[in-house]
């Protein structure tokens, strides 16, 4: 494989960079890259657990819906129990919902598809009955320590955006230098082949979940602290960015291949696309249009790389 | 539960006072998105508790979901079970006019709560009850002006593109301003679709893109706490004056704080009051206007404490 199909998204992403700097002056400031990764961090720390549930063969639709859902939780709980145990308590049921999907789709074998779709619509109901409708609010908006991971600063860094490297960074590691990493490869790419060889598939299927499931607890701790406060739809649409910014990243729907590093690209194409479409004027319809085309785009290229290959291989 | 304490309350009401030889009256009402949007919600409650005070009214409560063929679905539905009266509150301007038009033909006078329908459809209604968005939208351009002494350039921050609300509060602010501030330039409007995460990036791109902002304005409250937040987080929350609408009680706050400089004080509880009792006016034969306004004063610091807090 040579460097150019190897690396073409990050070439692809620098690119696009060099061009928008031309329409924007602002767009390569030091100030609007700090904006715009601290704007796609919130995706991607969700991009980079549903990056670990596809490499192992699966889909996770329900990000969304449990963003919105633990991001109401934790605002909500904020006021009533004070934030250490109000955010202990949102990663313990937002793992709680990650298991549920794992169990599901990891040890009944159901298709991981119809179920985080179910759960999508499922997780928003309960939303819904739990907020009554209504937004939350921290009533305090300026005092409280539980600012901090949304709106914070760690050696001059803003703190989602350590947050959304540093995990990042670890998944990546635990997917490429542990067994558990290639388990997961391997079940993402020959089931059979895995079970035949001593995997225990059903657990692997689970345990991504559960990493999906604490990923979204992270952006919701973000989400929640940036806005203090929360509509109980907030999440709605994230599961396509987050996909958006996978598929741009060039990890492969159908399991067993992908990487976080390039997922994080993705994200931040995303993220630049949009910021850099909304410098140069140009409304909001034409973000989407330009997105999904540049998506389209990015899939239709994917998909060329591969048939040329496997030509390659067969002549 | 509730419907049976109503109608009880309504037959007792009936058998006490022969005053109240209208009714009871069965009104349906088909909402949009109960239960998503706090406005909504606060709605709803507050129209089934004046039902309840009004006492000679049984009412028959829908929600659409948003869905524009449930609405039409559920205005069939009223029309089939023959109630006195229908309160729809649209879920598209345009696409339930024919909806509307068949309880027309069928004799069931309409009531539109909320937000406009369009024009081809006015003839079908018997009233349109709830706030005047253009007005809403003047009332602010006119607090800018105000803020600002006349001078200075801002951003706009507008609704869900293609809701008429949105639409209509942009206009009104757009062209009270340009006709009454001219030292005032609107330097580029955005939507932030109701959403305070999604206003709140759209500020911090504005402010990456502006190096001089004096105003936002921003279709509702929500939004405008989340172009505060922005603001506040690049440290330029002093030199700009926010301006909102559809009162909030994060908005009361900061209003309270000093952050926010004014708002539009819009009730759905009174949205909710206003569209039952245009009904009640209707069934009774009463001289209604088409277009039927509830009160959506200015709200600033100076006047707070005449409101209380929304509920919402």
């Amino acid at each position: 494989m040579s460097f150019l199909s190897a690396q073409g998204i990050l070439i692809f992403f620098l690119l696009g960079m060099f061009v928008f700097s031309f329409f924007s002056e602002q767009f390569l400031s030091q100030s609007n890259i700090m904006t715009v990764v601290r704007q796609a961090s919130i995706i991607g720390i969700i991009a980079v657990g549903v990056t670990v549930v596809i490499i192992g063969g699966n889909l996770d639709l329900s990000v969304g819906s449990m963003l919105s859902f633990s991001t109401v939780l934790v605002v909500d709980l904020h006021d009533k129990v004070g934030p250490t145990m109000a955010i202990l308590m949102m990663f313990a049921l937002t793992l709680m919902l990650g298991a549920v999907n794992g169990i599901l789709i990891g040890f009944l074998r159901l298709n991981s598809l119809i179920v985080t779709l179910a759960m999508l619509s499922a997780i928003q109901g309960f939303v819904l009955i739990y907020s009554g409708g209504q937004n939350v609010d921290i009533a305090n908006q300026g005092g409280t320590w539980f600012a901090f991971f949304g709106r914070g600063y760690l050696a001059g860094i803003a703190v989602p955006i350590l947050l959304f490297g540093l995990l990042a960074i670890l998944v990546q590691v635990v997917m490429s230098y542990t067994s558990y990493g290639r388990r997961i490869f391997a079940v993402g790419g020959n089931p059979m082949a895995a079970v035949y060889s001593g995997i225990r598939k059903n657990w692997c299927v689970f345990s991504t979940y559960l990493i999906s499931a604490f990923c979204v607890a992270c952006a919701a701790l973000v989400l929640g602290s940036r806005v203090m406060g929360s509509q109980n739809n907030v999440g709605q649409g994230y599961e396509l960015l987050v996909l958006a910014g996978i598929i741009l990243g060039g990890t492969s729907l159908l399991g067993g291949a992908g990487s976080i590093w390039k997922t994080v690209i993705g994200v931040l194409i995303l993220g630049f696309i949009q910021n850099g479409l909304l410098l140069m004027g140009y409304p909001y319809y034409i973000q989407w249009i330009v997105t999904w085309g540049i998506i389209i785009l990015a899939v239709w290229l994917d998909l060329a790389n591969k048939r040329k290959r496997l030509l390659t291989t067969h002549s | 539960m509730f419907k049976k304490t109503t109608l009880a309350a309504s037959v007792i009401m009936m058998s006490i006072t022969a005053a109240q030889a209208e009714g009871p009256y069965r009104i349906g009402i088909t909402q949009n998105n109960v239960g998503v949007d706090s406005y909504q919600t606060t709605y709803e409650s507050a129209f089934e508790a004046a039902a309840e005070e009004a006492g000679n009214v049984d009412i028959v409560v829908l929600d659409a979901g948003g869905d524009v063929a449930r609405q039409i679905g559920q205005m069939q539905d009223l029309i089939q079970q023959q109630v006195d009266a229908i309160i729809i509150w649209p879920t598209n301007g345009q696409a339930v006019i024919p909806a509307i038009r068949q309880a027309h033909q069928a004799g069931i006078p309409v009531v539109v709560t909320n937000s406009k329908i369009a024009e081809a459809g006015l003839e079908f209604i018997a009233a349109f009850s709830g706030p005047d968005n253009v007005q809403q939208g003047i009332s602010s351009a006119e607090m800018m002006c105000d803020a600002l002494g006349g001078e200075g350039q801002i951003v706009q921050i507008a609704g869900q593109p293609g809701y008429t609300t949105a639409m209509e509060r942009s206009t009104g602010f757009e062209e009270r301003l340009a006709e009454m501030c001219p030292g005032v330039e609107l330097l580029e409007t955005q939507p932030g679709n109701w959403n305070r995460e999604r206003a709140q990036r759209v500020m911090e791109d504005f402010l990456t893109k502006y190096d001089r902002i004096d105003g936002v304005y921003s279709g509702d409250d929500n939004m405008g706490v989340g172009a505060l937040n922005a603001a506040k987080g690049a440290g330029r929350a002093d030199e700009i004056v926010f301006i909102g609408a559809t009162n909030f009680a994060v908005g009361y706050d900061a209003i309270e704080r000093g952050e926010y400089y004014g708002s539009i004080y819009q009730s759905p509880v009174d949205d909710a009051e206003a569209a039952l009792q245009t009904a009640l006016d209707v069934l009774a034969g009463e001289e209604v206007p088409k277009m039927n306004f509830f009160e959506t004063p200015k709200i600033t610091a100076e006047n707070l404490s005449e409101f209380d807090r929304p509920v919402f």
